[in-house]
């Protein structure tokens, strides 16, 4: 075994094992110092299942095509049964009238609206400061971090709502209020923060693609799944 | 070819009180997006203050990097004004070698308890924004915590060198909290 493949199994990120080695059949593994690999002894390509490769970007392309049937189609191919997919799947089995399906998803739902991230990021992508109020002061009570706070705020169309998310990003954590001033305002002069990008990255994703989608569905499924009114 | 000369770490006693307020001040002015406020709290010159004037808000400055040429007098006068509200220069090590010897001399790095302490000192994360400055060396301590790593130092003091026998005698004589800085 390899110095890297050990390495990688103590991290838990898989390497080959010693058994695994002595039966590899490849010529690499077997004869050191070969040179290339004999393509007559690759195994057959086979064709890719249908949705493999797909996205929620393909998602929300079709929707914007108007074609929200493929979109669904897309979503059931691509669900997981858990994270931004079955929410997406389950909006727009609720935006369908489809409601066997939206029952069926609405227990995974509820998961997912658990903790703070799913309703900033509803009440980031919502916009207008009286629709996202409930899913701000949710997700305060959830005891979403400040920054987190902030950066919704921040998405607010109000602009003095706007501003007082930008100020308090600025004191809460810099670098993502830099990253966040370049990324989603370009504003001249701010450079993106490379150790802050990873954490916009991971919170942008969902509130783009819940906005893209539509944010008022998706807030009313959320709402439904939490046992709420709407 | 020269070479840049490395800087020098210095030690600030630090007016804990007043930084807030300053901080306070100019949360304050930035969220109201008051240009004039924040114009007189920077002691702007003219040609400033017009500057502070354009814009969609005054706090898009800040979010600039410090290298845009535009902000960076900005970010100099917050640091000027912060600096003489708030901070008092104690003390400026003779020796380039000080950070490194701090960051990785054995007899420091050995003992968690003073490693723990000296890698707050030197974290920048732990300082206002408008404090912190791109490649500079930063971080501050309160005074419980400043006189336990002069403690923890004046034991191993025969054992130290030089640059870190200055550096333990200087952190001993402060009053107060202290910040580091490298660059202010």
């Amino acid at each position: 075994m390899g110095f890297f493949d050990k390495a990688k199994q103590l991290l838990g990120l898989g390497g080959s094992t010693d058994g695994e080695e002595a039966d590899d059949p490849s010529p690499h593994a077997t004869t050191p110092g070969a040179k290339g690999r004999d393509r007559k002894d690759r195994p057959p390509l086979v064709d890719q299942p249908a949705g493999t490769g797909q996205s929620v970007e393909d998602v929300l392309v079709a929707r914007e095509a108007g074609d929200t049937a493929e979109a669904r189609k897309i979503l059931a191919q691509i669900d997981r049964g858990k994270g931004l997919r079955t929410v997406l799947r389950a909006a727009a089995a609720l935006e369908a009238g489809d409601e066997d399906e939206v029952k069926s998803l609405l227990a995974a739902v509820a998961a997912e609206a658990e903790g703070w991230k799913l309703s900033l990021q509803i009440a980031g992508a919502l916009g207008d400061p009286a629709a996202a109020a409930p899913y701000l002061a949710r997700a305060i009570a959830e005891k979403a971090p400040v920054w987190a706070i902030a950066w919704a705020r921040a998405a607010s169309s109000d602009p003095a709502e706007q501003r007082g998310g930008l100020v308090d990003l600025l004191f809460e954590d810099a670098r993502l209020a830099r990253t966040i001033a370049a990324r989603d305002f370009s504003i001249p002069g701010a450079v993106v923060d490379v150790d802050a990008t990873p954490r916009y990255a991971a919170f942008v994703h969902g509130r783009d693609s819940i906005r893209r989608f539509g944010a008022a569905t998706v807030a009313r499924l959320v709402d439904r799944a939490k046992g709420g009114s709407r | 070819m020269s070479e840049k000369a490395r800087p020098l770490l210095s030690l600030y006693t630090l007016n804990r009180p007043e930084l807030k307020a300053f901080s306070s001040e100019i949360r304050a002015v930035l969220t109201s997006d008051d240009r004039e406020g924040l114009a007189r709290t920077l002691g702007l010159g003219a040609e400033l203050s017009a500057r502070v004037g354009k814009g969609a808000r005054a706090v898009d400055w800040f979010l600039r990097a410090e290298s845009d040429p535009e902000a960076a007098p900005l970010f100099a006068s917050l640091r000027r004004v912060a600096k003489k509200r708030a901070l008092e220069l104690s003390w400026t090590s003779a020796e380039p070698s000080l950070e490194g010897r701090l960051r990785a001399f054995d007899l420091l790095r050995e003992d968690a308890r003073v490693a723990g302490l000296i890698d707050k000192l030197l974290d920048a994360e732990r300082l206002p924004w408008f404090l912190v400055r791109p490649g500079a060396t930063s971080g501050w301590l309160d005074k419980a915590r400043r006189e336990d790593l002069a403690g923890e130092m004046r034991q191993l003091r025969p054992s130290l060198p030089k640059e870190l026998v200055a550096f333990a005698d200087a952190i001993r004589d402060l009053d107060g909290d202290v910040v580091a800085h490298d660059m202010l």
